[in-house]
């Protein structure tokens, strides 16, 4: 094994790495956004709605974590089509890694909502709360606190988890190195700068989570 | 500047650490000639079984195809089984590069890019980049695919021309897959407007319900398949061209493409 490493042909081409750090980025924030809403309004039917919601809502979360996020983003892309809905990649990626990250979410922030004591809810219903209130206030606000560093390393698993989406052509921070890497055929070199790319980001994103769950959850200590 | 070779410095240690580790981690290392394989008592090829006709899987899920009836002739001509290591198409250089196998028998396009890092065998088989697309869309050249979604495996000839095109021609949206198989259902479930892929790709989109509404509609380029050896191991290469050259002019190959390919084997220019 003689062939040297050579970062110069693969550093010009940069631009494009970043470029696909962009997209793998939207992924990532776009994806945890909309995982967030499906899992607070899992949880909170899981636990508190009619037990027939309860059971939709438990299927679901088993449908989605008992499946490869690779086989959801397969069943998006190629097979909705057949019936009749037809996304862009970028789109069905969105729509697969939204669903993905909401059975997780769904099943942490549960956790969370089930720490709650019975009393605390009956002590603000007691206060003359109105349910909403209690939801969010009493309920929904100590859950994710209870859960924070649960959900922040499912958000971190999430950013990464983008890398496969390439497999629907996509384009993202990992698909982009496979094109660099089959343009300039320095495979080791191209893997090892997007490493270092992933582990910047990656490195800052779990930095942002843990500033912001201080900010959210200063009161706590 | 310093920066940079800095960059470069720590780049050389980590690929230094990940190669040994990749080496080690890999048994048995690749055998360098002719003797050692033989010595061995088994071939090892680097075979993908998404390309059909050339690699796939039968029914009893065993890889086959005409690269695969290639790598067992050559395991017979030596005397010994072979081994075979399924591998993606980005995946080939590296299987050379870190000795996983002896051979790289897949589909293995001859470009003088990649004979930068690895040697090539004569070509054994050759065909050519088509387009295809549904009968009912009207295509004659590049130009007709701007406004339209055209699908290519990542990295293939395929991929580079129709970038290319691309480049020059605003409006084709190319959208790259990682195997044969993503590529062929993403046209079938009508993702695709049009596919860039060789020149059989009609007889295997014909194996689904949808198949026979698609055509060929032009050609991009013809290519050559070798077989991929380590950089510098000529013992081998010069074996395998030499075998080559027999099993060529006994018809075997011809056979092969009669059989997978439906046409006869093209000439194949000699290096």
């Amino acid at each position: 094994m003689t062939t040297a490493l050579q970062f110069g042909p693969v550093l010009v081409h940069l631009d494009r790495l970043l470029w696909g750090l962009t997209q793998t980025l939207q992924y990532a924030v776009l994806s945890i956004l909309f995982g967030t809403i499906i899992g607070i309004l899992g949880a909170v039917g899981r636990s508190y709605g009619p037990r027939w919601l309860s059971w939709l809502i438990a299927a679901y979360v088993e449908l989605i974590r008992n499946t490869p996020l690779l086989i959801q983003l397969y069943i998006v892309f190629f097979s909705l089509p057949l019936i009749g809905f037809k996304f862009t990649p970028g789109t069905s990626a969105v729509i697969a890694l939204s669903i993905h990250l909401g059975a997780y979410a769904t099943e942490i922030l549960r956790a969370g909502v089930e720490s709650i004591p019975v009393g605390q809810i009956e002590a603000a219903k007691s206060l003359g709360l109105s349910p909403y209130r209690i939801i969010r206030h009493v309920v929904l606000f100590p859950a994710v606190r209870a859960v924070y560093p649960s959900l922040s390393a499912q958000f971190i698993l999430q950013l990464m988890g983008t890398s496969i989406v390439g497999a629907i052509a996509a384009e993202e921070l990992t698909a982009i190195a496979n094109n660099l890497v089959m343009q300039t055929f320095r495979s080791f070199e191209v893997y090892i700068i997007v490493a270092v790319i992933y582990f910047v980001v990656v490195q800052a994103a779990s930095l942002m989570l843990a500033g912001l769950g201080r900010l959210l959850f200063r009161w706590k200590q | 500047m310093r920066a940079l070779n800095g960059l470069k410095k720590l780049g050389v240690t980590l690929g230094a650490l990940l190669l040994v580790a990749a080496t080690s981690l890999l048994t048995p290392a690749a055998a360098q000639s002719v003797d050692e394989i033989i010595a061995r008592g088994k071939l090892i090829v680097a075979i993908d079984t998404t390309t059909p006709p050339y690699g796939f899987l039968d029914k009893d899920l065993k890889p086959t195809g005409f690269d695969i009836e290639v790598a067992n002739k050559m395991g017979e001509a030596l005397g010994v089984p072979v081994e075979f290591v399924t591998v993606t198409s980005p995946g080939r250089i590296p299987a050379l590069l870190t000795k996983q196998v002896d051979a790289v028998i897949s589909i293995f396009s001859i470009t003088p890019q990649r004979a930068i890092q690895i040697d090539y065998s004569i070509p054994y088989a050759g065909q050519s980049s088509v387009v295809i697309a549904p009968k009912g869309t009207a295509i004659k050249g590049p130009e007709d695919l701007v406004g339209k979604k055209v699908g290519v495996t990542r990295g293939t000839g395929e991929d580079g021309l129709l970038t290319k095109a691309a480049e020059k021609l605003t409006g084709i949206e190319i959208l790259r897959f990682d195997d044969y198989s993503s590529l062929m259902q993403a046209v079938l479930s009508g993702q695709l407007d049009a596919v860039g892929g060789g020149d059989y790709g009609e007889i295997y989109l014909k194996k689904s319900a949808s198949g026979d509404d698609f055509e060929q509609k032009f050609i991009l380029k013809s290519f050559y398949f070798g077989i991929g050896v380590t950089k510098g191991n000529d013992n081998l290469r010069q074996w395998i061209n030499t075998w080559l050259m027999t099993i060529k002019a006994d018809g075997t190959l011809n056979d092969l493409s009669m059989k997978y390919r439906n046409q006869p084997l093209p000439a194949l220019p000699v290096f």
